[in-house]
């Protein structure tokens, strides 16, 4: 090297070493991401309809930045560990900034309301009018009441700072497992920037509901057991405190993750016993979770088997259906929601087959080099399987009745699929020509799996805010449905009522009344009908309820759609014919409510 | 816990945050000490009573002082729901400062004599440009959110407004209570009818809203006891007076809300 370039070397090491550190930077890229974020949320709630590009650009402003640090070779663990947190943190933020005012994604005012009766009643297991499941696993609701009764805050908020907690506890776990297994944490990282394409990941995984904790706690027991296993014969009792005290705490707060986290301990028992292992074989805490979690089902929430029957026995025989063209298959792309369907523009599709492309391609490699190493954990094996488990879920997306139940499914496999690729990443990345290129190329590989995999799990129309909150004159007013909530819990607090998916939900919480929805008591058809059959309204009367939140909007039975104000010309906004708003006073029925496009009508109210 | 200066200060810090919580009237501040209190230092003190005389690294550290403070507080409801008093500030407190203390005073038993090594946390160098850098994404961050919970003008959405009616139980004779609940972009100005019994001549009220005001006025009702008398109550906007706005209806006899 010549004098010259040693010297022009030189000065850009000074101006680098003057300059903010790259963790500062990025943490400041991601600020900035954040705020790009919150304009693209702000105009769509205008009721404009803003460029989804600026959104995105912000999304992958805080994505991008963290991917290329983490994946550099000469990052300490502490500042992988720093940006892992970042970058949970921040794509959660994202989901705070959208919903800033209330609960509205659709699982949301369920659990608020099991939150709030928890405080009203001074205990749990209070019911839910809705979603009765969940009262039986109360693990949320006893946490968010903790945080409730010792600050004070709403439900809103406490669940929050709740979920926030917990998405923290899912990408540090994932952290410290894939560290743990692969003994490389620039994996490791690699590895959860990857995770975050899962299609749950961005919005239905942070929602306030029991899922959004329950499955850190699994991916964090995890973690104990992958610790445990290379803590050596001292620490195994150590490891084993926060394992059963986390497998105690999956179990009492959702469902599915105890049965899954069962599902896995048995399978890793059957991997140790497979490689012959030398470590303790975990059985003992695949059979104690199971008699936990099947304890738990039997004493405390005995109607989980006939809310999940139906889920999966729909599931099966859709999947039937569609293999063997007794039905149609459901199409890509598309969110049914009653009559309308939202179909999601060509390049947004374009971008989640290739994400998808992506990610087969990196499964494809990441196998590869598994096998190249000869890897013989089990953890590994696992994770192995779980990857090519989640290609299998991307079937069940053709079948109608079986795409959700593939699409959670794909939450817990996408842990093993990160995992997989996350090597590929790595050997593509390895030292040698071209470096730049290949990190160019990877980087871009990163940004097409996470924004594919956000537009894959959330409807393309429901990824911006909409209006619940504006203001008017300088003062603010709310939404059709949320004025309802709120006039319904001053006014009515105590009574019953039945009305359209969306609304029940706000009446659950916040307007903190019981309401009935669905197919429950044929609700769905009495209220979208024209006319009435003689039995319908004596039945809601002979079920305890007093009153029927009638509303035009068809929105109404999507609990995800339905909670905004009302934009003319969008086709979400669209109007059901008089009649069914009619028939009520036909019968004659008092109307006691009346917001123009909600009436609530008095059943016991006749002349 | 002579010696064990974190478990110490996590005992004195528990303390400090519990009569925060309990005492406390302004939920800010509450939510500074409930935090720790409910995650951080019962997580942080079980992860100690596990691991005894084992120096945990900072990752897993944070990782398992998260995981069993948000499985405690899972587990917490469950078993203050069997205990006389249930979920309330104080109960929670206490369940919190008992574990804390319970679990601190295990892991200095299972500690022992501290042996004087100092903790393998080494705080980060810190140079002026990335504290500035830090501090501006601090500010970026803030303001964010502060626009993000700031409510907009959405002059696309069409505003409304809501009429209702129930018995009023204030009144000293029978009388019906009608409530208007304006949520629309403007003031507006309004003309209200109510018409008790199918001949009875209309009470007019007229009326101006501001958006997000509500008016409630008393409709007496002046009929003999025992008959039964539709009653209606129509309202018109000003812009359209001859087109109904929107209606509520009831009868006055057995016309209380139902119970369901």
């Amino acid at each position: 090297m010549s004098s010259r370039d040693s010297r022009a070397s030189g000065r850009r090491q000074g101006l680098l070493a003057a300059g903010p550190a790259p963790l500062a930077l990025i943490v400041l890229g991601a600020a900035v991401g954040l705020l790009l974020c919150a304009y693209t949320n702000a105009l769509s709630r205008e009721g404009g309809d803003p460029t989804q590009l600026v959104y995105w650009a912000g999304v992958l402003l805080i994505v991008v930045p963290i991917a290329a640090r983490i994946s550099m070779e000469d990052v300490s663990l502490r500042e992988r560990f720093a940006l892992v947190a970042l970058f949970g943190l921040s794509l959660y933020a994202i989901k705070v900034i959208r919903d800033p005012f209330l609960f509205t994604f659709p699982d949301e005012p369920i659990h608020a309301y099991n939150a709030n009766q928890a405080m009203i009643h001074h205990g749990l297991f209070n019911g839910n009018p809705i979603l009765p499941v969940t009262s039986g696993y109360p693990g949320l609701a006893s946490a968010t009441s903790a945080l409730m009764s010792l600050s004070g805050l709403s439900s809103f908020t406490a669940g929050v700072i709740l979920i926030g907690l917990a998405r923290l506890l899912l990408v540090l776990s994932l952290f410290v497992l894939f560290t743990r297994v692969s003994g490389s944490h620039r994996l490791a990282g690699l590895a959860v920037v990857i995770y975050a394409g899962s299609s749950n990941f961005l919005y239905w995984g942070v929602q306030y509901s029991y899922e959004s904790l329950s499955l850190p706690l699994l991916v964090a027991v995890l973690a104990a057991f992958a610790e445990r296993e290379a803590g050596g014969p001292k620490l195994l009792r150590s490891w084993a405190v926060p394992i059963v005290l986390g497998t105690m705490a999956v179990v009492v707060t959702h469902h599915l993750t105890s049965y899954a986290l069962v599902i896995v301990l048995v399978l890793l028992a059957v991997i140790y016993r497979l490689v012959r292992s030398p470590n303790p074989n975990p059985w003992p805490f695949a059979v104690f979770t199971a008699v936990l979690a099947s304890g738990w089902m039997l004493i405390a929430a005995d109607n989980t088997v006939d809310y999940l029957d139906p889920v999966f026995s729909g599931a099966i025989t859709s999947i039937w259906n569609t293999v063997f063209g007794e039905s149609e298959a459901r199409g890509l792309f598309e969110s049914a929601s009653t009559d309308l369907v939202y179909t999601t523009p060509f390049v947004a599709r374009l971008v989640t087959l290739g994400a998808v492309g992506f990610l087969f391609l990196g499964f494809l490699a990441g196998i590869r080099e598994v096998w190249a190493r000869r890897e013989n954990k089990p953890f590994v094996w696992l994770f192995c399987l779980g990857a090519a488990g989640f290609f299998g879920t991307l079937a069940l997306r053709f079948a109608p009745e079986a795409w959700e139940t593939g699409n959670r499914a794909a939450m817990y496999l996408f842990i093993g699929l990160a995992f997989v690729v996350a090597y590929a990443a790595l050997r593509l990345i390895r030292e040698g020509p071209r470096l730049l290129l290949r990190r160019a190329a990877l980087l871009a590989s990163v940004a097409v799996v996470v924004i594919g995999g956000a537009i894959a799990g959330w409807p393309w129309d429901s990824q911006l805010a909409q209006p619940t909150r504006i203001t008017a004159d300088g003062v603010e007013i709310e939404s059709e449905p949320i004025t309802l909530a709120r006039w319904i819990g001053e006014q009515l607090p105590r009574r019953k009522f039945a009305a359209a998916d969306a609304d029940a939900r706000m009446i659950l919480a916040p307007g903190g009344a019981r309401a009935k929805t669905g197919e429950a008591l044929a609700i769905k058809t009495i209220l979208e009908e024209s006319s009435l059959l003689n039995w319908e309204l004596p039945s809601l009367r002979g079920n305890g309820l007093g009153y029927l939140v009638a509303d035009r909007r068809k929105v109404s039975t999507d609990p995800g759609r339905g909670s905004f104000f009302y934009v003319p010309g969008s086709p979400k906004h669209a109007l059901r014919p008089l009649a069914t708003m009619h028939k009520f006073g036909e019968v004659p029925l008092g109307r006691t409510y009346d917001s123009g496009n909600i009436v609530v009508f008095d059943l016991r109210d006749r002349p | 816990m002579r010696g064990h200066r974190d478990l110490k200060w996590v005992c004195v810090a528990a303390v400090v945050a519990a009569l925060v919580a309990c005492l406390v009237p302004w939920e800010i501040v509450r939510l500074l000490a409930a935090l720790p209190l409910a995650v951080f230092l019962p997580g942080y003190a079980i992860a100690a009573a596990a691991f005894g005389s084992q120096r945990l690294d900072p990752q897993r550290l944070a990782m398992l002082t998260l995981l069993c403070g948000l499985s405690l507080l899972c587990l917490g409801g469950i078993v203050l729901n069997y205990l006389p008093g249930g979920l309330r500030t104080v109960t929670w407190a206490l369940l919190l400062l008992l574990v804390v203390f319970a679990t601190a005073r295990a892991a200095a038993l299972r500690r022992g004599k501290p042996d004087g090594r100092r903790s393998g946390w080494k705080r980060p160098r810190l140079r002026g440009v990335d504290v500035a850098c830090v501090v501006l994404a601090a500010a970026v961050a803030v303001g964010t959110l502060v626009f993000a919970y700031t409510p907009l003008p959405a002059s696309k959405a069409v505003g409304y407004t809501a009429l209702w009616m129930l018995p009023s139980k204030d009144a000293a004779d029978p009388a019906l209570k009608v409530g208007l609940i304006s949520a629309e972009q403007g003031r507006r100005h309004y003309r209200l009818e109510a018409r008790i019994g199918e001949n009875g001549k209309p009470t007019r009220y007229h009326l101006a809203l501001d958006p997000d005001e509500e008016r409630v006025i008393e409709v007496p009702l002046n009929r003999p006891a025992g008959k039964k008398a539709r009653v209606v109550v129509s309202l018109y906007d000003s812009e359209r007076p001859h087109e109904l706005y929107r209606r509520v209806t009831t009868w006055t006899a057995g016309s209380q809300p139902g119970e369901g």
